[in-house]
C-alpha cells in the first residue's frame, strides 16, 4: 500500500506544493490565512441561536467568534465542492459509510463507525479549539 | 473582491488539490498515524514549506501581514494531546472532513456533527478555560526568529532543509 499511487492520483509533493501556492495567493490577494476549526464554533453558535438567541448573544466565546458566515465558512464550503469536482473528474467519487481500514478491523457496521466518528469529532474539535488552531 | 466569494474560490482550489493528492480519506489519515503511508505528511510538508517561503517573501516585500497566534503552552500541549486522541478515532481533520464528504465518504457527516458539538462544549467551558489552562505558559505572540534574535531566512532555510531530509528518508523507506 505504502508508496503506491492509485489511478488519477497526483503526486503528493506536487499537489501539496500547489496547495501552498493557493494559500500564498490568498494571503497576497485578500490577506486571508486558511483555517477550519473556527467555522465549527460559528456553526455551533448558529444552531444554538435557533433555540436560545438570548443566551448565545451573551456567551463570551460567541462574542469572540461570532455566529456568522465569513471567509473561512465559505472556504470550507469550497473544499467540499472542490473535492467533489476532483473526485468526479477522476472517477474516484465513492459513496462509503465505513472506510476500508475501519471495516477490516472493526467490521461493516455503519453505526459503530458513525459513533466513533462522532465521539472522535467531538474530542478532536475540543482539543483543536483549546490549542487555538 | 467580495470576501465570501474569495473564500469560496480559495476553498474550491484547495479542496480540488486535497482530493487529487488523495489525502482526504480515513484510510490515508490512519495510515499516516500508523506510520504505514506518509502521503498526507508529504502533502502537508510540501504545502507548509512553500507557504512559509511565499508568505515571508510577501511580508518582506510589504505585500502581506503575518498572522501570529499567541503561544500558550497549556492550551497548545493539552489541546494537541486531546486533538490527537480524537483524530485517531475520527480519521479526519476539521478541514478535510468536509472534503471527505465531497468525495462521498459520508461517515464524515457523523464526524462533522461531533465537531460542532465539540465546538459548542468548548464555548461552554471557555470562561473557566480562559482563567486556567490559557494562563499556563502564556508566551505571547512569539516567533522562532524573534526568540533566537536572528533574521527569518536562516530559520526558513533550516526548516526547508530539515523537511527535505525527512521526505527523502520517507522515500528511501518506501513510506
Amino acid at each position: 500500500m505504502a508508496g503506491q499511487m492509485e489511478k488519477g492520483q497526483w503526486n503528493p509533493y506536487v499537489a501539496g506544493a500547489l496547495s501552498g501556492l493557493v494559500i500564498v495567493g490568498s494571503v497576497w490577494l485578500t490577506g486571508k490565512y486558511a483555517g477550519a476549526s473556527t467555522t465549527f464554533v460559528r456553526g455551533a453558535g448558529m444552531i444554538e441561536q435557533l433555540f436560545s438567541p438570548e443566551r448565545v448573544s451573551q456567551m463570551e466565546y460567541f462574542l469572540k467568534e461570532k455566529p456568522i458566515i465569513d471567509w473561512q465558512w465559505m472556504f470550507l464550503i469550497g473544499i467540499l465542492i472542490g473535492s467533489f469536482l476532483a473526485a468526479l473528474s477522476s472517477g474516484s467519487f465513492k459513496l462509503q459509510g465505513v472506510p476500508d481500514m475501519w471495516r477490516a478491523r472493526f467490521g461493516p457496521s455503519a453505526s459503530k463507525r458513525g459513533l466513533a466518528a462522532f465521539a472522535g469529532g467531538t474530542i478532536a474539535m475540543y482539543g483543536a479549539r483549546l490549542a487555538d488552531g | 473582491m467580495n470576501q465570501l466569494l474569495a473564500g469560496l474560490i480559495t476553498g474550491v482550489l484547495f479542496g480540488f488539490l486535497l482530493q487529487k493528492g488523495r489525502v482526504l480519506r480515513y484510510d490515508k489519515q490512519l495510515a499516516a498515524l500508523r506510520l504505514q503511508d506518509m502521503t498526507i505528511i508529504k502533502f502537508m510538508l510540501s504545502s507548509v514549506l512553500v507557504g512559509m517561503v511565499g508568505v515571508y517573501l510577501l511580508h518582506d516585500l510589504g505585500l502581506a501581514k503575518l498572522s501570529v497566534k499567541a503561544t500558550i503552552l497549556g492550551g497548545t500541549i493539552l489541546g494537541g494531546l486531546t486533538f490527537g486522541l480524537g483524530w485517531g478515532l475520527i480519521g479526519y481533520c476539521p478541514g478535510t472532513s468536509v472534503g471527505a464528504l465531497g468525495e462521498g465518504r459520508w461517515d464524515a457527516v457523523w464526524g462533522i456533527a461531533g465537531m460542532v458539538v465539540g465546538a459548542a462544549l468548548y464555548a461552554e467551558s471557555f470562561p473557566v478555560i480562559k482563567e486556567t489552562v490559557l494562563t499556563w505558559g502564556d508566551l505571547g505572540k512569539i516567533t522562532i526568529p524573534q526568540l533566537l534574535g536572528v533574521n527569518h531566512w536562516p530559520v526558513i532555510g533550516v526548516f526547508v532543509a530539515g523537511g527535505v531530509l525527512i521526505l527523502r528518508w520517507f522515500e528511501k523507506k518506501g513510506l
